[in-house]
């Protein structure tokens, strides 16, 4: 209604706005296949998001995670011989190296030195972009060294046509075949929680510490691994868009991220940290993004999709908080123990 | 016609969903009587205090203060009504001082100079000493008592309702508690409503009984015409064997084994175990024992004494500064992660929503706590199996439940012990430790755990009893040691015990 | 290394240096300050950022359109506020997430100021430099102190009038027993949510008014950018102090400093390493966080929604 409002300021009418939105994510032919390309990092950094909270943990840096990750994977491009798919694997795997990095630092300040990881996540944010702009600025780390300097065009060489993601074509539209690789991982990662050893540890460390330590699951070594993982799907997000070809074209440029990995943390928690509803929800904020582009053609400024967004999740945030409420009450009325 | 009475209520009842926790309660309390309200867990009891402060709207029914009819829909109306509570939890903040603690709630300026003259003021007149600048998280329970006291006091309510005052203190300190209520109630014409369960206390303090059973009244009657057995016929419905010590009841075969235990090995032994509080203050000071199989030794003391540090120290939740804890003679690393596990050592904990349960968890999950790898192959839980062995334990410990799948906060109390027994048990311990086991509890389902227990240790289990309950202990245990700020000052066998003996020990007083 | 101590006393007896230091430090220093009221009644109010934005266009559009730098301030302040609404009202009241309520207003706010800018470009300069006699003249920090524009001298009310209000005053009182143990204060009779809501009005409107100072006292001419991350670090600051107002304002001063040398040293002829300058608060604070993490206490219901009968 907002964003109604505003438009109306603008002079049009809000179902264009919505047309837009939809046309640019989904509707027209082959607009489809590049919002899967963004879901592909979202849903990625989501599922990693889920691991740590249930741990328990409060892991709000995967915007820093993600780019350092992209960072490696820029690096192991640029440095590693060999055939093309080989080299590829490597990039991913860099990637996941990175974003475990620099999620571990954060890990092991929180249960070395009870740092809360909340905000040493949120701090090395700032120090990730700061560190991969350092990187950009000096050809022996991350820089073009074709790059011409005079048009501070601060980017890293092109990935070579052989280390690139493939990208498929179904229904005229064409997206990365990693779409493949993400929909399998978040399936492993959601089997794992439920039904391994490993994911039930891990649940009880994130429900209830004591209980956890009583029974001798040591909750520094469960959290630590979470805090990997959640870390290394950032990491991963970050060199899937560099190898995926939707963002900057197979380049790390300075702001790389783009806010993937804010919209990402978004996404696990509109989804309520629950596996399953991962990719449906990375979607919808990725077909925002997609969708946003086609805006600026009817007219209206791009800012709107972030206030779209924005409302669209304070929305969203009703209906959970109310069935929460809701079980809670019915929790009470039933457990008549005192404590 | 005298004067109407403090406070009644007339068919007042209130729903938890579908559950009634209170069905058309009336109940009445006069000016200048010590009313008790006495019931199981679960018969309503606390609901109907909440009701009268104001912490829950009743659905139908009616509240009336002197006679005219009132709506209580907070605590501030309760307080303006003149009714005050003084509470067991949540009352208090830590962080703030005692002064700030008593302000707290006032209307107006805050003036320290005017807050703490009060406290003074009623601190003589009552005889509740305690320091007003001291910080809250600094005192211990029954200092802290005192403050809730004072708290209440100070709003000059007519009608006090106290929530199970006494399991903080010792059988002194409950005494004196209760002297300074009569006071309080003869000279100033004030009213008391007194919630408990304990019905030696209604016997002794009250002068009228109302007695709950499933959020009705059953009875209302004058104490000092009913005894105990007719109290407890009330609150649970039928003949109840009361917990007498000189009742205990043999155990099949269980007494020769357990009276022949002094000559067999002991199971756990702490040796001058220390354990130091991060302020400075000793926990447990050289403290030293032995538990030997198929024996329950009893650990009496009132809270806050150390017996949840000893059940920490069991549970591998703290480790000790000094001394030895071994099992079977075998030291144990109590700081290592799973060493107690490993040891042999079970523990039904004090608060099992603190470290014995996760209430989000299934039934099947709980009860796989203990050994989930025993579960698992390779990795992967084996759902078959799990399933298997909790319909098997559902079974054999009787727990309430819709099955595995149930999430253990849907449970009640009861079936929530029932869970943490049945997972300790099995695990064939070699020591049990049993921290309050029957607290929050109903009558039938002490009388299980109790049973439950006895038949552990003429298995050959070592129990290790810890309790405030007094009856507890000298219904239960074999030898009883009474542990006071952490030291132990007597031990003795039950056949050399008496409530007046372990009285005094638990109050400090050395053998 | 030479260089990084012959910078460090260049920095240390430069005028300019403090005072682009002290500015910088006041706008971190009125989020803060209202911060640290929120977060000792229990919220992590991480929409810090959209509410200086806020306010700083608000300033911008009231200076605008009247042209007078005290409407621009109290525009600022109330936007600051309505915003604050926004987190407060679904926090405290909806029962909705807290963290995602502030992520999302971030993203919001910017949203909707950028596009507004766009559209209404307001023009602005800065406020007129006001100096303290005699006060002025104290060597090294007396113009960082005294000689700013007026707007800056509002935070010397700020801060005295925040820690009187929260340690002396039976409203403070009440805002840290619900900080600390909700459950208790409400059995109290105090309102819980009501005084959660009320401490972050407070923060929104004193990080809106920080943020019409940044506009009108210290950068000028309005930007969607201009807000830099200047939220975040505020809310960093009152973590590194402890939850205290002290050790807040004391975060910002340093953190302030450091972030301001990214000014001052190229003026001095030193070349920076922009990068490390401007990741210094972060790591500064997460090495202080290391070696004090364990010595701090927050406020035991930090972060902790609060309803009724639950635990």
């Amino acid at each position: 209604m907002i964003s109604g409002l505003m438009v109306e300021a603008v002079g049009f009418e809000w179902t264009a706005v919505g047309e837009a939105l939809l046309n640019g994510s989904v509707l027209k032919p082959g607009r489809w296949g590049g919002t899967i390309g963004v879901t592909i990092p979202l849903a990625m950094v989501a599922i990693g998001t889920i691991i740590s909270t249930k741990a328990g943990l409060v892991n709000i840096g995967q915007e820093g995670q993600l780019v350092v990750g992209a960072a490696f994977a820029t690096f192991a491009s640029t440095r590693v011989p060999g055939p093309g798919p080989f080299v590829l694997l490597l990039i991913l795997l860099a990637g996941v190296v990175g974003g475990s990095l620099w999620s571990g630092i954060a890990g092991g300040l929180r249960y070395w030195r009870k740092v809360p990881e909340v905000l040493t996540t949120l701090l090395l944010v700032a120090v990730a972009s700061n560190l991969v702009g350092y990187g950009l600025k000096n050809p022996w780390l991350l820089l073009d060294p074709e790059a011409k300097v005079g048009n501070r065009n601060l980017v890293s060489e092109q990935l070579p046509p052989d280390t690139r993601m493939p990208r498929i074509t179904l229904w005229g539209n064409e997206f990365p075949v990693s779409a493949f690789l993400a929909v399998a991982l978040i399936l492993l990662v959601g089997w794992m929680l439920n039904r391994t050893l490993w994911g039930y540890r891990l649940t009880v460390v994130g429900k209830n510490r004591r209980v956890a330590q009583r029974f001798g699951i040591s909750e520094s070594a469960q959290g630590m691994i979470a805090m990997l993982a959640s870390g290394g799907f950032a990491g991963l997000a970050g060199a899937l868009m560099l190898t995926g070809g939707d963002f900057a074209n197979y380049r790390l440029v300075p702001g790389f991220s783009v806010n993937i990995g804010w919209i990402g943390l978004l996404v696990a928690l509109v989804a309520n940290n629950r596996a399953s509803a991962v990719i449906p929800m990375a979607f919808v904020f990725a077909g925002l993004r997609t969708g946003s582009g086609f805006l600026a053609s009817t007219g209206i400024e791009r800012r709107v999709t972030d206030v779209v967004q924005g409302l669209m999740v304070l929305a969203l945030l009703l209906p959970p908080a109310i069935m929460f409420i809701r079980e809670r009450r019915r929790a009470l009325a039933s457990a008549r123990s005192r404590v | 016609m005298g004067p109407p009475p403090a406070v009644c209520t007339r068919l007042l009842s209130k729903n938890f969903g579908a559950v009634a926790a209170c069905d058309a309660v009336d109940i009445e309390i006069h000016r200048g009587e010590i009313h008790g309200i006495l019931g199981e867990n679960g018969a309503g009891k606390s609901t109907l205090m909440k009701m009268l402060i104001g912490l829950v709207v009743p659905d139908s029914g009616s509240i009336l203060v002197d006679g005219s009819s009132v709506q209580i829909p907070d605590p501030v109306v309760a307080a303006s009504l003149g009714i005050g509570m003084v509470h067991q939890h949540f009352s208090l903040v830590e962080a703030l001082t005692v002064w700030e603690n008593v302000a707290l709630g006032d209307e107006g300026r805050l003036s320290r100079t005017a807050v703490r003259s009060a406290v003074g003021d009623l601190s003589e007149r009552y005889g509740l000493h305690v320091d007003p600048d001291a910080r809250v998280a600094d005192l211990p329970v029954g200092l802290r008592q005192r403050v809730e006291i004072i708290k209440c006091l100070r709003r000059e309510p007519s009608i006090l309702i106290f929530d199970e005052p006494t399991s903080v203190l010792t059988p002194e300190e409950s005494d004196e508690l209760f002297r300074s209520l009569r006071g309080v109630v003869e000279q100033e014409g004030r009213s008391v409503a007194l919630v408990s369960h304990k019905l030696t206390e209604m016997l002794e303090v009250t002068d009228r009984v109302t007695i709950m059973r499933n959020g009705t009244v059953v009875e209302c009657c004058v104490t000092a015409e009913t005894d105990a057995g007719a109290l407890a016929r009330a609150m649970v419905g039928r003949d109840v064997r009361l917990r007498s010590a000189e009742q205990a009841p043999p155990v099949p075969g269980g007494y020769g084994v357990r009276s022949g235990s002094a000559e067999r090995p002991p199971v756990l032994e702490f040796r001058h175990v220390e354990v130091r509080e991060s302020g400075g203050s000793m926990e447990l000071d050289d403290l030293t024992f032995d538990l030997r199989a198929g024996e329950i030794l009893g650990v009496a003391g009132v809270e806050g004494n150390g017996q949840r540090v000893i059940a920490d120290l069991l549970s591998g939740l703290r480790s000790q500064s000094r001394g030895e804890i071994a099992v079977s003679g075998v030291t144990v690393d109590v700081s290592r992660h799973g060493a107690t596990i490993e040891a042999g050592i079970a523990v039904i904990p004090e608060d099992r929503h603190d470290s014995g349960i996760v209430l989000e968890m299934t039934v099947a999950e709980n009860l796989m706590l203990s050994d989930p790898s025993g579960l698992s192959s390779r990795g992967v839980i084996d759902r078959a199996g799990v399933d298997e062995m909790s319909r098997d334990l559902i079974d054999r410990f009787a727990i309430m439940c819709t099955g595995p799948d149930a999430p253990m906060w849907t449970l009640s109390g009861g079936n929530q012990q029932r869970v943490v027994l049945a997972r300790e048990i099995t695990a064939a311990p070699k020591v049990l430790v049993a921290a309050q086991p029957t607290r929050g509890l109903d009558v039938g389902a002490i009388e299980y755990v109790t049973d439950q227990l006895r038949q552990v240790a003429a298995s050959g289990v070592g129990i290790l009893l810890m309790s405030s309950e007094l009856d507890e202990i000298l219904e239960l245990a074999d030898r009883i040691v009474v542990i006071y700020r952490g030291r132990m000052t007597g031990e003795m066998t039950r056949s050399a015990a008496s409530r007046e003996k372990i009285g005094l020990l638990m109050g400090g007083d050395q053998l | 290394m030479g260089d990084l101590f012959s910078a460090i006393w260049d920095v240390g007896t430069t005028e300019t240096a403090y005072t682009a230091a002290a500015r910088f430090a006041v706008v971190l220093a009125f989020a803060a300050a209202g911060e640290w009221v929120a977060e000792r009644a229990g919220t992590l109010n991480i929409s810090v950022e959209a509410m200086i934005l806020g306010g700083a266009f608000a300033a911008a559009m009231g200076y605008h359109a009247t042209g007078s730098v005290a409407v621009g301030l109290v525009l600022g302040a109330i936007a600051g506020a309505v915003v604050a609404s926004v987190q407060a009202q679904m926090s405290h009241r909806l029962t909705a997430d807290q963290f995602v309520v502030g992520l999302t207003l971030n993203i919001l706010v910017l949203g909707i100021v950028g596009f507004l800018e766009s559209e209404w470009k307001p023009s602005t300069r800065t406020a007129s430099v006001v100096e303290v006699p005699l006060l002025v003249d104290i060597p090294l920090i007396g113009p960082a102190l005294f000689g700013q524009p007026w707007p800056f001298y509002l935070i010397y009310l700020v801060v005295p009038l925040f820690a009187w209000l929260v340690h002396r005053t039976r409203w403070g009182l009440e805002v840290r027993s619900v900080g600390e143990n909700p459950q208790a204060a409400d059995v109290s009779g105090i309102d819980v949510n009501r005084r959660r809501r009320q401490s972050i009005y407070l923060g929104g409107l004193s990080a809106g008014l920080g943020g019409g100072y940044l506009l009108l006292g210290q950068v000028g001419r309005f930007d969607p950018g201009i807000v830099a991350g200047r939220g975040f670090i505020a809310l960093v600051a009152v973590i590194f102090g402890g939850w205290t107002l002290r050790g807040a304002i004391f975060g910002c001063l340093l953190f302030g400093s450091v972030l301001s040398f990214r000014l001052t040293l190229p003026g001095l002829g030193y070349e920076l390493n922009n990068e490390m300058l401007s990741s210094l608060p972060s790591l500064v604070t997460i090495a202080a966080m290391a070696v004090f993490a364990h010595a701090v206490r927050q406020p035991e219901a930090l972060a902790r929604p609060f309803i009724r009968g639950l635990k």
